[in-house]
């Protein structure tokens, strides 16, 4: 496991939570220059109608925002997803500092799993960080094939050998309103 | 002018280009600059957001009904100034920054201008130049790591340009649909109840 960096180049390194307008523009730049101006994700992917219902961590260098994730809620578990650290901060722990600090969230309002969707190739760096396969082995065959991991939010309380819960299924959740699609605004 | 769309050869995408006017749009526009300039070209949030982006016109171009293209305009008192103009990535090589550039040289033409002025990164210029775009002067100067010219473009008036004689209510029009009536036209069928005045002095229609 690498080590986390408190500093880079002599700016210190910060993580909150976004509270304002602007730290949300803060977080979703980061995400856009890594999946969209990196990975060519299409915008109304990225974008996907989440973001409102959700909880958004930033992490600075300096004034910079060098990272973020987005996690949303759910009864059983708290999912951390949209990972993203700018290209040149990568390297110095910031994606464990964010996930940290969603640990600690999870903890203190009393959840006790976190759940990802990993992509098959990042599986080997999630498990470094402690987190499992909820469903051992098999499924993972093809290339793009999703990953369901999770990890207990407080260490000493492993998580029980569960079977997977009902509501941890690998599909997206159902649009909330089916009227209000992202899509929808860009067309006309 | 309010949408232009390049219909042409069969699999031709279709392109739109609209002024930025809602949140939504400005998030757009916003993102699409994130993606190129710091996801591709590694400039900081801080210089890429330069405090500015309240005080200019947004534009957005969508391919297809998804969000490829941005610009920023900002309004001096004898150019406008085009500035972060972006075409993400997947597509390129379409020609279609030139299709933004065209709407926005024809909606600065409507609001009187005359002259477009830009900064412009040195491996553009033979691009702009097939524009009509020329250096001011010689000057080389740098800024977010890129060399830069500083180049303008004269603009045909037009005989429809905003002025002060312009009908009042075209003027409260969005501005890329002066053409159109406007929200503001259909409150004047409520007439002015001067909703200011002391209950007695105002007027019931």
């Amino acid at each position: 496991m690498s080590t986390i960096a408190q500093s880079i180049g002599g700016e210190t390194i910060t993580t909150k939570l976004a509270m304002k307008m602007e730290d949300s523009l803060h977080a979703f730049a980061v995400r856009a220059a890594c999946f969209i101006g990196e990975l060519d994700m299409p915008y109304s992917e990225e974008f996907d109608g989440h973001d409102f219902g959700a909880t958004h961590v930033i992490a600075y260098v300096g004034d910079e925002p060098a990272g973020t994730v987005r996690v949303r809620w759910f009864q059983s578990f708290a999912m951390p997803e949209r990972l993203a650290v700018i290209q040149r901060y990568r390297g110095h722990g910031i994606g464990q500092m964010l996930l940290e600090r969603c640990r600690k969230l999870a903890d203190g309002r009393g959840c006790n799993m976190l759940y990802v969707q990993a992509l098959p190739g990042d599986v080997k760096y999630w498990e470094k960080q402690g987190w499992r396969r909820l469903v051992s082995e098999e499924a993972s065959s093809g290339a793009k094939r999703i990953v369901a991991m999770v990890k207990a939010v407080d260490p000493s309380k492993p998580l029980p050998e569960v079977e997977a819960p009902e509501s941890i299924v690998l599909r997206p959740e159902p649009q909330l309103d089916s009227s209000g699609l992202p899509r929808g605004s860009a067309t006309n | 002018m309010a949408v232009q769309q390049a219909v042409g050869i069969a699999n031709h995408p279709v392109v739109t280009i609209k002024l930025a006017s809602t949140s939504d749009e400005l998030m757009q526009c916003y993102m699409l600059r994130a993606a190129v300039f710091m996801g591709e070209q590694h400039c900081p949030y801080g210089e890429e957001f330069d405090g500015n982006d309240y005080t200019a016109s947004h534009v957005i171009m969508y391919v297809d009904g998804e969000p490829a293209g941005s610009m920023r305009l900002r309004w001096f008192q004898s150019f406008c100034k085009f500035e972060r103009c972006v075409v993400l990535r997947p597509f390129r090589g379409l020609g279609i920054h030139h299709e933004i550039n065209a709407w926005c040289k024809e909606f600065a033409r409507r609001k009187g201008y005359t002259k477009v002025y830009l900064h412009l990164q040195r491996r553009h210029m033979p691009m702009m130049e097939k524009e009509g775009f020329r250096r001011v002067d010689d000057r080389v100067f740098n800024f977010s790591d890129h060399e830069y010219y500083a180049v303008y473009c004269e603009l045909e008036p037009v005989a429809d340009a905003v002025r002060l004689d312009t009908e009042p209510m075209v003027m409260n029009r969005p501005e890329d649909r002066l053409d159109a009536l406007g929200i503001l036209e259909k409150s004047a069928a409520r007439g002015a109840s001067n909703p200011h005045a002391p209950r007695p002095e105002r007027r019931v229609n």
